[in-house]
């Protein structure tokens, strides 16, 4: 921000110094090593009277001085003018800090080229003691070269305690120096023996050749093992969190580390093949191969190397893009572009918003990111964002999780415009969501006929959840399967009433739009494969199908129609989450019909996966997963968790989230020490949508959108509540769900809080902890004594158990279930709010007593005479 | 002060700022003697060897030997006051190097192609034949390039006014040829090196570093003529390029500051007498006054990158965050590495005397 960029497009992230380093370091460290080689050599020939060896030093010293002063030399010119290219502020740091470390260094490649001019115009004529003389003092020098800048290349990596006391030495002499400096004398002597190879193949005479071959070998096996001390030493020493990244954080890092895994005892045994008795023309060529794989070992170092910085450019002090550590809060709070010097942005109106994002992706990306070149590319990055809303959480959540990238800086604005330009720019869109504003329907409901003189019986029957959802996603991964489960209780009208559980059967049938899921979704393909059960088409996880008869609950007085596979998709195609489902009850005896009535059957596919993950909606543009979302999360989960679980599901194995993460949902108990399934979900997701309307944040992936094609909170809560004042804000939520996780003793809670800012209470102490879906929102909370709310601030206390969750629990005569009068939670009477029509989930009330308010509003609903005690529960009676 | 708000924020200096700006002006003034004689000097080589009369072969011949060590030295003499100047104006030379990116980065391409160039030009003098102008040509036109784009970033880099290019072209791509000194600059420099290189020239045979068959004094016969003719078109280009500096800048030489009109006064004397003495073939004489006139020279080109950065910048704005013990470090350094090289010239000298 405080220099301009180089807008590199498909050559910047770091491309050229990537290009000029690899090189140049291979050749430098030569030029250290390659002194003692010919020294050595020099004197071995003198002490064996040897003028054969003596003419090969001689020519190996043209060849040395061609390849180290030329290329290197000026390569290493080259490393410099990239740099201060490709990163001023950090090249300035660095030379600002070191300013007499680098003049040091000057000093002694001066003396460097001095003396190997002098050794190599001097061969043969110099007395044999001075040429010496000079040979050591040309090493001595190319090694305090290294020695210097080794202080300095490092110092990047780990400056120690120079981040507190700003000492030079500090710096210079920091945490990896000596293990490093250690490692790097090991490669460039190392590296004499290879370049070694590449003269002596060229030698006339075999026999000396042969004998050149077998001493360059050496050349590589001896230093070899200091170069693997040092090597080991070097990780030894590396700062914990580099260490961390570069072994377990950063995917980037698997491919540079295989790379040294093989490489490494590749390069040792093809150099002792070198040694072999070889046809010379297989020499001539080999010697370029051991060349070749020197160049690689070394390049996956230094590509770990570097990599291990991130996303520091100047560990802890400044970050890759320029930006100092210190001054980030600052940027956060501020913003970015009012402190940037090379824009002309520094404000965002609506006008320049594109602009503005563009100057930002220029300064924030592009150090480490491509434009369509080959490093780090931002392109297949950032395709699968087709709306600006998953891009702008993409950049909220970074740094976060994955530490190998910094934070984004600057405002909500700001970030809003990155989001919108890389959006546009990339993917050439302009949508702001990914979801398709719905229009409200008013589907034909015929409601069951009740006579109110006549008829004996009330059947009451709702969903156990407001809403079932469901990734119809299969064929490669699912977290949610199909299984919308329906209570229902058969009341016997009376003076006192009475819950019939015997001598009756309940039947239940799905509207015949919805008979074959079969048809509509993959699940019975791979349920065997998910879990572990064979199951007819159409059947569910509960063994019931889509029209049977229901199961009796003794404990809570119901029957039910458990786990039943119901998805949203009507065989006349389109998207309907609120199917109906018939209910009737019979005499066993006689098969005579008792009661019959109509309930929502809710199944929903929408979810938002695809906003951040790619991929389109599935079914009419509105709902349902793609192979290619699916497969992205897969992707997201290997790349984030080490886990290898695309692989698995591409070759037939589709992956059940809940197979490792527990989830008492589904009965899951997961593997040992993983956080359970809602907290690591929510907690992960948290990090990228912090601080969002709550309307926001929880429709970016629930069916809760109010203009989605489901809104599953359909209550009259819908009208002055949202989903914040029972569960909290997106952060809190998670918050409850991950300090639950902590405190059984998952570390990896820790990790998903870090970056976690509560926004219903004070601090997190304050937070309390709730296991999913055993502890949720207690009604009571605001409903103290069932009486009208008086708060709408329900977050933080949770039921004790499962056995007080709403949906178990009856009226304080244990016989009427809470919502059999009530219905579903999120769809509680009145529920107006179904976008299918204002009726639909009000069948029952307005089939028994007339009107949409919860059943018993009219006593006489069930009591043939009206009662005098509030026996349900107090103020029952209110109206 | 137009495009003031773009010019960076500079970091700290460890020492006082004149410690740097004496090591600049010390570094740069060793570097501009050898990227004089190595520029110049290849022009001259150039020049003779396109001449093809044996006494100008020889001549080529005789710098062919020299040439690539020149070019080392020259880039090494170089690092340092780069170093320096990034120390002291790096908010500048940092902006002014990523306008002009692309080009900037082309030099070390250059560079090493020039540089290999000279190679073959050394090793394979003899059997290159006709084509050994052809090869020293390629090495001068890549190095006169290297020249032209210093001239740029040096000059682009006085100039923050010109600096909202940016905005339309953060490509890199930008070259600061609107600006009316360039030229006479690029031109002044690339002259004056011809000027040094042939002193240099006169000096190798002047004390008989002569490695070819060239005889010495024709080598100082010839050195001196291009010196003395160089020196007289520079100063031609000299006063161009003084007309074609702002006025304010150009004033600074001429009245406004006294130190810079001395400074002006003394570099036309001293001039003149090295004319003087180059027409007379005084080698010493005339190197002796040629160095005056150098550290007068680069004395004045601070003087107009100090004044054209006054209204923006003046080094004694930036911070000092003392740590004095690097810089002795270095010092010690400095003087051992003096030494070093000293002694090992010396090994080298008496080697070849044994050879003779």
């Amino acid at each position: 921000m405080n220099y301009p960029v180089w807008d590199l497009t498909t050559f910047g992230g770091g491309f050229f110094i990537a290009l000029i380093a690899v090189v140049h370091v291979l050749v430098a460290h030569f030029a250290v090593g390659g002194g003692l080689f010919l020294v050595s050599l020099e004197s071995k020939a003198y002490r064996d009277e040897d003028p054969a060896l003596l003419e090969y030093v001689k020519k190996h010293s043209k060849f040395f001085l061609l390849l180290t002063m030329v290329f290197g030399g000026m390569t290493g010119v080259g490393i410099w003018w990239t740099i201060s290219l490709l990163n001023p502020a950090a090249t300035s740091s660095l030379i600002h800090i070191f300013v007499f470390g680098w003049a040091a260094e000057w000093v002694f490649f001066l003396t460097e080229i001095v003396a190997l001019f002098i050794y190599y115009y001097t061969f043969g004529r110099m007395d044999r003691k001075k040429h010496l003389i000079i040979g050591w003092l040309y090493f001595f020098s190319a090694w305090m070269s290294l020695f210097i800048i080794n202080g300095i290349i490092d110092f990047m990596l780990s400056p120690g305690a120079w981040l507190e006391n700003r000492d030079f030495w500090s710096g210079f002499f920091n945490p990896t120096f000596w293990p490093a400096l250690t490692f790097r004398t090991g490669l460039s002597l190392v590296l004499c023996g290879v370049f070694g190879f590449v003269t002596a193949a060229f030698v006339k005479e075999e026999q000396l050749r042969t004998r050149l071959m077998r001493t360059c070998a050496k050349w590589v096996a001896i230093p070899f093992v200091l170069m693997l001390l040092g090597g080991g030493w070097y990780i030894y020493s590396l700062p914990g969190t580099v260490s961390h990244l570069i072994f377990e954080h950063s995917p980037e890092m698997t491919f540079y580390l295989r790379t040294l895994a093989w490489a490494t005892p590749v390069f040792f045994v093809a150099s002792m093949f070198m040694a072999l008795k070889l046809p010379n023309s297989l020499q001539k060529v080999l010697c370029f191969g051991v060349v070749g794989i020197a160049l690689i070992y070394f390049g996956a170092f230094e590509f770990v190397r570097e990599g291990g910085r991130r996303p520091y450019i100047i560990y802890e002090y400044m970050y890759s893009n320029q930006v100092f550590v210190d001054d980030v809060p600052g940027i956060q709070q501020a913003g970015f572009l009012p402190a940037a010097k090379w824009t002309q942005h520094h404000e965002i109106t609506k006008d320049n918003v594109h602009a503005a994002g563009k100057d930002l992706f220029k300064f924030q990306c592009t150090a480490c990111h491509s434009v369509g070149g080959p490093l780090n590319d931002m392109q297949p990055l950032v395709e699968k964002y087709s709306n600006i809303f998953g891009m702008d959480s993409k950049l909220d959540g970074l740094g976060k999780l994955n530490t190998y990238m910094p934070p984004f800086m600057g405002t909500r604005a700001e970030r809003w415009a990155l989001a919108s330009y890389i959006v546009k720019e990339f993917n050439d869109s302009s949508a702001e969501t990914g979801n398709l504003s719905v229009a409200d329907q008013d589907l034909p409901i015929q409601i069951p006929p009740f006579d109110k003189d006549k008829d004996e019986y009330v059947l009451l029957a709702w969903s156990t959840l407001g809403m079932k959802g469901i990734s119809d996603s299969s064929e490669r991964w699912m977290m949610l399967p199909p299984g919308t489960s329906i209570y229902a209780q058969l009341i016997k009208r009376g003076d006192s009433p009475q819950i019939v559980t015997r001598a009756v059967e309940l039947r239940y049938e799905i509207d015949p739009e919805f008979r074959t899921p079969q048809d509509k979704v993959a699940f019975w393909k791979q349920a065997e494969k998910l879990f572990g059960k064979q199951l007819e088409p159409g059947i569910g996880l509960a063994g019931m199908g889509m029209a049977g008869t229901m199961r009796l609950d003794a404990e809570h007085n119901a029957f039910v129609a458990a786990k039943i596979p119901v998805v949203p998709y009507p065989a006349s195609g389109g998207f309907n989450p609120y199917p109906l489902m018939t209910i009737t009850a019979h005499a066993i005896d006689s098969g005579k019909e008792l009661a019959r009535t109509l309930v929502v059957a809710p199944a929903t596919t929408e979810m938002g996966c695809k906003n951040c993950h790619g991929g389109d909606w599935g079914v009419a543009d509105v709902a349902g997963f793609t192979v290619a979302t699916g497969e992205d999360i897969l992707a997201a989960h290997d790349k984030n968790s080490a886990t290898n679980l695309l692989e698995q599901a591409r070759s037939g194995q589709p992956v059940l989230c809940q197979s490792c993460h527990a989830d008492p949902a589904l009965g899951a108990a997961g593997k040992e020490g993983i956080l359970n399934f809602s907290a690591s979900i929510h907690g992960w997701h948290a990090n990228f949508l912090t601080e969002r309307d709550t309307a926001v944040a929880c429709a970016a992936c629930h069916a809760t959108s109010t203009d989605g094609a489901t809104q599953c909170f359909r209550s009259h809560h819908a009208q002055f509540m949202d989903c914040s004042n029972c569960h909290g804000t997106l952060e809190d939520h998670a918050l409850t769900l991950l300090l639950h996780e902590q405190q059984q003793g998952k570390p990896r809670a820790e990790r998903l809080m870090e970056h976690l800012h509560s926004r219903n209470v004070e601090e997190i102490a304050q937070i309390k902890s709730r296991a999913p879906w055993g502890q949720q929102p207690d009604c009571l909370t605001c409903h103290t004594d069932f009486g009208m709310g008086m708060s709408m601030d329900a977050f933080n206390r949770w039921t004790a158990d499962e056995k007080a969750l709403y949906r178990k629990r009856h009226d304080q005569m244990g016989a009427v279930m809470c919502a059999a009068c009530h219905s579903s939670q999120h769809a509680l009477y009145q529920a107006s709010f179904n976008r299918l029509g204002a009726q639909r989930d009000s069948i029952q009330p307005l089939q028994y007593q007339g009107n949409n308010r919860p059943i018993g509003n009219d006593c006489t609903v069930c009591h043939t005479v009206q009662p005098e005690f509030e026996g349900h529960h107090p103020n029952s009676l209110r109206n | 002060m137009p495009n003031a708000a773009l010019i960076p924020t500079p970091d700290a200096i460890p020492v006082a700022w004149g410690w740097f700006y004496v090591l600049l002006m010390l570094t740069f003034l060793l570097h501009l003697l050898v990227m004089n004689a190595m520029l110049g000097g290849g022009i001259i080589a150039l020049l003779s060897s396109l001449r093809r009369s044996e006494q100008n072969t020889l001549l080529s011949k005789e710098f062919s030997y020299k040439w690539p060590y020149t070019i080392a030295i020259a880039v090494n003499l170089g690092v340092a006051p780069l170093l320096f100047i990034q120390v002291l104006y790096g908010q500048f030379i940092y902006s002014s190097s990523i306008l002009m990116a692309a080009w900037w980065l082309s030099i070390i391409v250059m560079l090493i192609l020039a540089y290999y160039g000279a190679y073959i030009y050394t090793f394979k003098f003899d059997t290159l034949g006709s084509l050994r102008s052809c090869m020293a040509g390629f090495s001068v036109a890549l190095l006169l390039c290297i020249a032209f784009l210093f001239s740029n970033n040096m000059t682009l880099m006085l100039r923050p006014e010109s600096w909202s290019v940016y905005f339309t072209n953060a490509s890199g791509s930008f070259l600061n040829t609107a600006d009316p000194t360039l030229i006479p600059r690029y031109l002044h420099f690339v002259i004056g090196a011809v000027a040094v290189a042939g002193l240099y020239l006169a000096l190798i045979g002047h004390f008989n570093f002569v490695k070819s068959k060239a005889n010495p004094q024709m080598l100082i016969e010839q050195g001196m003529r291009y010196f003395t003719i160089a020196t007289a078109i520079s100063v031609v280009l000299g006063l161009w390029f003084l007309i074609a500096l702002p006025k304010n800048i150009m004033m600074l030489l001429m009245g406004g500051s006294a130190f810079g009109t001395v400074l002006l006064v003394l570099g036309l004397v001293l001039t003149f007498v090295a004319l003087y003495l180059g027409h007379k073939r005084r080698v010493i004489k005339s190197s002796v006054v040629t160095l005056l006139l150098l550290v007068v020279m680069v004395l004045m080109r601070d003087l107009v990158r100090t004044g054209s950065l006054a209204p923006y910048f003046s080094l004694s704005d930036l911070q000092v965050i003392p740590e004095y013990s690097p810089l002795i470090f270095f010092l010690v350094i400095f003087a051992a590495g003096l030494a070093l090289v000293a002694y090992m010239l010396r090994l080298a000298l008496e080697c070849r005397k044994e050879v003779k």
